[in-house]
């Protein structure tokens, strides 16, 4: 399972400059799952519970893109979404939406809103189309060739260079690789690359990431220090520079 | 087999069969008996003409001194010689015939004495039959028979011949045959005329027949493409026979009402499980967003996952809440599940308060005790009312509010109650309050499933009791059970 490219991140992943999501939800236990998860992908969160709130922190500036619930309990969702386009402002807008009905999507999007998703929606969906819309309003581009040293990866052409000379990855050593790279520095557990690279509902023993770093390790030539370093009792975690 | 063939017949077509038979069958009857009537009115009329046509000429042959008497001088002696049958039978029998009626005068042995007959024209006389003769002979008056002779039809007549008018001794009989023609034109004439007729009224009679059942059965028929209809699932059918008061019309109405009924409750039931999945949406997107986010990575860092469990964990319980809920309503549909025994409320209550105490979450809780009294409750139900009611009055006070709860005797109905110094009910959440899955916005925040009320409702209409409510918002909120009280009760 290859992992969507994303921007590489400074010092730690709390410290972001991915962009800044404003989650418009009145539904506490939902905020606080969009909020922790958007944060540990490296985006910052404003968490606001009603649609004025949301109005007026969107006048301040600095939104890269809206999660808008329509049930809310001042202004709903819709109501925001046509407020904010008649101000002019061109936010991209997520919209989640309780119900299935085709009307709700169409008006939605007649009113502006440039994507929706269906309660109860999975994470990842969420994740991949805030990408989406962020890659497509152009605000926030993302590395297509990432670096470390003499060792280079092509994000587009599936291409890994050490020293100048191809290095030929397996899609999984090039995942784990990638992940790595555009994550300088954070600790990965065992179980965590399992379930990044192998999917949520893969079942098996974690001994197998420990067989594909080494092979990982060995093809890019990494000695002593080394770039992929392990963390003893945690996991992996990428060093860039040594 | 043929019983199996008539049950496999329309309903309209047995109808129609049965109606169009006893149509038939009494027409028949009707024709039958009338036409026989006037044949046998007509053969008498025929039989009494030509008797009292034929008596002055037997008179005049027999007892001529009867018919002149003084102008003629003396009578002649009244003896059995006087009267030579056999010298007068030519001319009687002669002056009895005419153009269609033929006379034979007969001794008492059954010799011909005399024929009438003397010109072509005149039909010919058949042959007297022995049986009738003798009873002729025997002294009957009025023997008539009919009979066929070279095809023509003929009525024939025996007129025994008195020694004199009155007397029991018979010298002979004189046989009349007339010919049948004019009646047996009549009678063709009736019988077409019943024949026709008859055949007109069944016609008609069937036409109005089928008429009819086609106008009782057609809307039978339109209510059974109705019912499949219904049965496709368009519950919106309906079979709609204002015009109708009769029977069909009624049923139709009655129809039409469960229909309406059904899709009502068909309706509610959509409307209830389209707002069960609704409940279920949160929870179900927080345990799958926060499991992702939890996979993805989220669970190396402690700092984001214990808020990330803490809320699953909630939400779960909420879940699990919301099962309980939902098997539990579902079962109060069957009031069966009721099981009452006979309970002191005081003593109830003295226990319920310590377990209350624990629910109460330092809201102060009183009681205040009625008459002392007995009653039928499910006590087990009584409890959990009281649970939802206290958990609901709890989630819409402050800490150190009050909470008071206590029962009285109404008229023939124990009052259970429970007010609390609250926030009150805003005036338009007070209808819908018992609705399954209603909140108020504080509901939804406190964490309640929507289906506690409900549930309080559903319980005490159970026990064949009714639920009020009364509110003041900013003041607070008094529910009270209302349970009959028809068992057995003390002071």
């Amino acid at each position: 399972m290859a992992d969507r490219p994303f921007q590489g991140t400074k010092e730690s992943f709390w410290v972001s400059n991915r962009g800044t999501i404003l989650v418009v939800e009145d539904e506490r236990a939902i905020m606080e799952m969009l909020r922790v998860g958007f944060t540990y992908e490296g985006y910052e969160v404003i968490a606001v519970q009603g649609g004025r709130e949301a109005l007026d922190r969107l006048q301040e500036g600095g939104v890269d893109v809206v999660v808008l619930d329509i049930m809310l309990p001042d202004v709903d969702g819709f109501e925001v979404c046509r407020r904010i386009r008649s101000r002019g402002w061109d936010v991209p807008i997520l919209m989640l939406t309780a119900k299935k009905e085709i009307e709700d999507r169409v008006r939605g999007l007649d009113l502006g809103a440039d994507d929706y998703l269906t309660k109860p929606f999975s994470f990842d969906e969420l994740l991949a189309r805030v990408r989406a819309l962020l890659r497509r309003s152009g605000k926030k581009s993302e590395a297509v060739v990432l670096s470390a040293g003499d060792l280079m990866l092509n994000v587009e052409t599936r291409e890994v260079t050490k020293g100048g000379k191809p290095v030929r990855l397996t899609p999984t050593e090039f995942a784990l690789l990638e992940l790595f790279m555009r994550h300088p520095r954070r600790v990965f557990t065992r179980e965590t690359l399992l379930n990044r690279l192998w999917g949520y509902e893969y079942v098996g023993d974690t001994n197998v990431v420990d067989v594909h770093v080494s092979h990982l390790r060995s093809k890019i030539g990494d000695r002593p220090p080394r770039l992929i370093r392990t963390i003893y009792g945690v996991g992996y975690a990428f060093y860039p520079e040594t | 087999m043929r019983d199996s063939f008539w049950h496999s017949l329309s309903l309209k077509t047995r109808l129609a069969l049965l109606y169009g038979g006893l149509l038939a069958v009494v027409l028949c009857l009707l024709g039958g008996v009338l036409y026989l009537n006037t044949r046998s009115f007509l053969l008498d009329a025929t039989a009494k003409r030509i008797r009292a046509q034929a008596k002055p000429v037997i008179e005049h042959w027999l007892y001529p001194a009867e018919f002149m008497p003084p102008l003629w001088g003396q009578s002649p002696p009244k003896t059995r010689n006087s009267i030579d049958l056999e010298r007068i039978a030519s001319f009687l029998a002669r002056d009895l015939t005419s153009r269609d009626t033929v006379a034979l005068v007969l001794d008492r042995q059954g010799r011909v004495l005399a024929v009438g007959r003397r010109l072509p024209e005149e039909p010919e006389a058949p042959s007297p039959q022995p049986f009738y003769y003798r009873r002729a002979l025997a002294g009957e008056n009025e023997v008539n028979y009919t009979t066929w002779l070279n095809r023509r039809h003929l009525l024939v007549l025996f007129i025994p011949l008195r020694w004199a008018p009155g007397s029991e001794e018979i010298l002979g009989v004189v046989q009349l045959s007339t010919l049948l023609t004019p009646v047996d034109k009549i009678l063709f004439r009736q019988r077409l005329v019943l024949i026709v007729g008859i055949g007109l009224a069944l016609l008609v009679g069937a036409a109005l027949g089928l008429f009819l059942t086609t106008s009782v059965l057609g809307d039978l028929t339109r209510m059974v493409s109705t019912c499949r209809a219904i049965a496709l699932g368009n519950l919106g059918q309906r079979v709609n026979l204002p015009h109708r008061r009769d029977e069909v019309g009624e049923l139709a109405q009655a129809f039409d009402h469960m229909v309406e009924r059904i899709e009502a409750s068909f309706a509610a039931q959509k409307r209830f499980v389209a707002n069960a999945a609704h409940e279920l949406r949160t929870p179900v997107t927080v345990l799958l967003g926060s499991l992702e986010v939890l996979m993805r990575g989220a669970q190396d860092d402690p700092t984001l996952s214990a808020g990330l469990m803490q809320n699953m964990y909630r939400e779960a319980k909420g879940l699990s809440r919301l099962c309980e809920e939902l098997l539990d309503l579902s079962r109060l549909d069957l009031s069966s599940h009721v099981k009452k025994e006979l309970a002191d409320l005081e003593t109830f209550f003295s226990s319920y308060m310590e377990k209350a105490a624990l629910l109460a979450q330092g809201r102060a809780l009183s009681l205040e005790k009625g008459p002392s009294l007995a009653a039928e409750l499910d006590l087990g139900m009584l409890e959990q009312m009281l649970n939802n009611l206290l958990d609901n009055a709890v989630r819409h006070t402050r800490e150190g509010d009050s909470i008071s709860l206590g029962w009285n005797q109404g008229d023939g109905w124990l009052e259970i109650w429970i007010a609390d110094g609250g926030e009150g009910i805003h005036s338009q959440d007070l209808p819908h309050i018992f609705e399954p899955f209603y909140q108020g916005m504080r509901g939804k925040e406190a964490g309640g499933t929507g289906l506690g009320l409900t549930l309080v409702k559903a319980m005490v209409e159970a026990h064949g009791g009714r639920v009020q409510v009364e509110s003041e918002p900013g003041h607070g909120t008094r529910f009270t059970l209302f349970f009959p009280l028809d068992g057995p009760q003390e002071d």
